[in-house]
């Protein structure tokens, strides 16, 4: 569990709470044995349907009955189905869902029944005789918007990220992945300590440096732009930190190392030697990087003997 | 507020576990109980106290919840077979020295979720599982070695999922699923213990990723990965250890996410784990890579080179 506050009850509060609990759990328990025992009988029926809806309600962390429900719909409702029935009972799955997801927002088990409910939207309607695929357009161009009010709702929940990158991935017309790193500009402007984006743009880029969309060395200054001003704003950041050295990588581009020397130098300046401890470690790799490729520079060696006094030792 | 481990009272309120079926919350939990039972009887094996429960009633226990079809084990009786519940089964049957009551071959074969998850945590379920069934052999390392690399980082560290962002659970899971298969070198283990020493805040707790509240769990997730990479001195062990003892409930036992919480056997053992590995006295070592008694994985020939502090006198 959880952020549960620590409650200390009087020995009659504690009898009183269970009393009030006695029916509750009667209830539940009731309900949990009528459900497992008809999924060991392999009911698919309708009442089954039904009481797997209520349980899940009260408890959406029970795996076993997400599955029995799941199995209900592929042997018993399904097969009776047309495609169309069958495209509007995942649509109102999906409803319900969103709807525990609201509550419950980091249950990897709601997800995966999304998922699933997604893989099996029928290729329909038919138009003319071929299908043409409109209710997969259309359930998947929503799962964006859900995913997108889950992270305005919590810009760190990864669920919603992995949701995220798992629909873009898979929905019938792909977005192009440069209106995906405009999203995540937005993502970091708003925030610059959300490290999902900034790690969600890592992965962007990789990306599109792979298929050529983006100009890798370009793109590379571009973005030592954008995680300077957020150094700048916030040295003590770790996010931008992070990034700035996945951006150094192993420290070839003899240029942009220069630059951004001159950079750590002169937030190292303003900063006073307590805020050294985020700088660390960064700066030992920088002079490892430094001393091993560039150590015949005199800017380099200038640059340590003015720092290294600086760096607190392990 | 304590300062010390109050051993008598967590072994105390680990026996009383199996008590509150007065509680809701207890009914609620039983997709978890496997998973509970492996924690609490992990626990007393860190405390010295392994014999607190009765070990006829566990292995019952256990072994009631053999999914036969699946061929594998659930949390709960009549609960869906399901890896994490299966790992939890074999460590405890191998801590109760009753793993001959398995049917291995068939837990080999298992499937895990009939739904399919690739989830990292549930590969190092299956590698964890394989190697203390002696079956690794089964396992196609290349290809798990491959998904694990396509879900590594910018920063070092790794997701749930390929493109998921670093997590420290992840972490975890796996650098210890890499430690089993002998392939740390799939490790930038520099940028790694980086991003894991910076886990640690300034009240000493760890969190899980940048930004995040600290929480005693992490003090097994972050520990353990920087034991099997050798790098546990970057992190400052006496005010992890002061964290970790002050989200002790002095009145009940346990221990809880931090301080002020309610406690649970999941932050219990958790909690215990880091201690043992910051060589906190008189407690039992604890393997980080199975997350099991340290003598019991020596015995099966499987220790890896993992590094705990040591074990204080006083």
């Amino acid at each position: 569990m959880h952020n549960v506050k620590r409650n200390r009850q009087t020995p009659e509060a504690l009898a009183e709470k269970k009393q009030r609990e006695k029916s509750k759990i009667d209830e539940y328990l009731a309900l949990t044995d009528d459900v497992l025992s008809r999924n060991k009988k392999q009911e698919w029926g309708d009442n089954a349907f039904e009481l797997t809806q209520r349980l899940l309600q009260i408890n959406p962390e029970f795996y076993t009955v997400w599955n029995y429900r799941r199995n209900i719909l592929l042997n018993g409702i399904f097969p009776q189905s047309t495609p169309e029935q069958i495209n509007n009972l995942l649509s109102s799955e999906l409803s319900m869902t969103t709807t525990a997801l609201k509550a419950n927002p980091k249950v990897y088990w709601i997800w995966n029944h999304r998922r699933w409910c997604l893989e099996n939207v029928p290729d329909g309607p038919e138009r003319s005789g071929v299908p043409s695929m409109e209710w997969r357009q259309a359930n998947w161009d929503k799962e964006l918007f859900v995913a997108e009010r889950m992270l305005d709702a919590d810009a760190r929940n990864f669920h919603a990220w992995n949701y995220r990158r798992y629909v873009l991935a898979n929905m019938p017309t792909r977005r192009p992945e440069t209106s995906e790193l405009a999203y995540t500009s937005r993502k970091i402007g708003a925030n610059f300590s959300n490290f999902s984006a900034w790690h969600q743009r890592s992965k962007t880029l990789v990306g599109l440096w792979e298929s050529g969309q983006l100009d890798p060395i370009q793109s590379r200054d571009d973005e030592f732009e954008l995680v300077s001003n957020a150094l700048y704003t916030d040295p003590d950041d770790q996010s931008a930190w992070i990034y700035h050295r996945w951006l150094i990588g192993s420290g070839e581009n003899k240029a942009q190392l220069e630059r951004e020397i001159q950079l750590i130098s002169e937030l190292l300046q303003e900063q006073p030697d307590s805020k050294c401890e985020r700088l660390r470690w960064l700066i030992s790799q920088l002079l490892i990087i430094l001393q091993g490729v560039w150590s015949h520079w005199s800017t380099i060696s200038d640059f340590c003997s003015k720092i290294a006094p600086r760096i607190p030792k392990p | 507020m304590s300062t010390s481990l109050i051993v008598p009272l967590h072994v105390a309120y680990i026996r009383a576990l199996g008590n509150s079926k007065d509680e809701l919350s207890y009914h609620l939990s039983a997709h978890l109980r496997m998973n509970a039972v492996y924690w609490g009887l992990t626990a007393l094996f860190v405390m010295g106290h392994q014999d607190a429960l009765d070990r006829d009633e566990m292995i019952d226990f256990v072994m009631s919840c053999w999914d036969e079809e699946a061929g594998a084990f659930g949390a709960h009786p009549d609960h869906d077979a399901h890896l994490l519940s299966t790992l939890s089964a074999v460590q405890i049957l191998l801590m109760q020295n009753a793993l001959n009551r398995v049917d291995i071959d068939r837990v080999v074969k298992c499937a895990g979720d009939a739904f399919g998850e690739t989830d990292t945590r549930f590969l190092y379920c299956a590698v964890n599982a394989l190697s203390l069934l002696g079956r690794l052999d089964e396992l196609d390392v290349e290809k798990t070695v491959a998904y694990i690399r396509r879900c590594r980082n910018f920063d070092g560290g790794f997701g749930a999922v390929a493109g998921a962002e670093s997590h420290a659970g992840q972490v975890c899971v796996c650098v210890a699923t890499l430690a089993i298969l002998d392939r740390l070198d799939e490790v930038d283990q520099p940028t790694l213990c980086w991003w894991l020493s910076e886990r640690q805040l300034p009240n000493g707790g760890l969190n899980g990723r940048p930004e995040k509240l600290e929480d005693v769990c992490y003090s097994f997730w972050v520990l353990s990965a920087l034991s099997i990479l050798g790098k546990l001195t970057w992190i400052d062990s006496n005010k992890l250890e002061t964290f970790i003892l002050s989200a002790q409930d002095t009145e009940s036992g346990g221990i809880a996410d931090r301080p002020g919480d309610m406690p649970d056997v999941f932050h219990t053992v958790f909690g215990l784990a880091g201690l043992s590995l910051l060589g906190y006295p008189a407690l039992v070592d604890l393997d980080p890579v199975y997350c099991m008694p340290a003598s019991i994985i020596e015995n099966l020939g499987l220790r890896k080179g993992w590094k705990a502090l040591q074990r204080r006198t006083s």
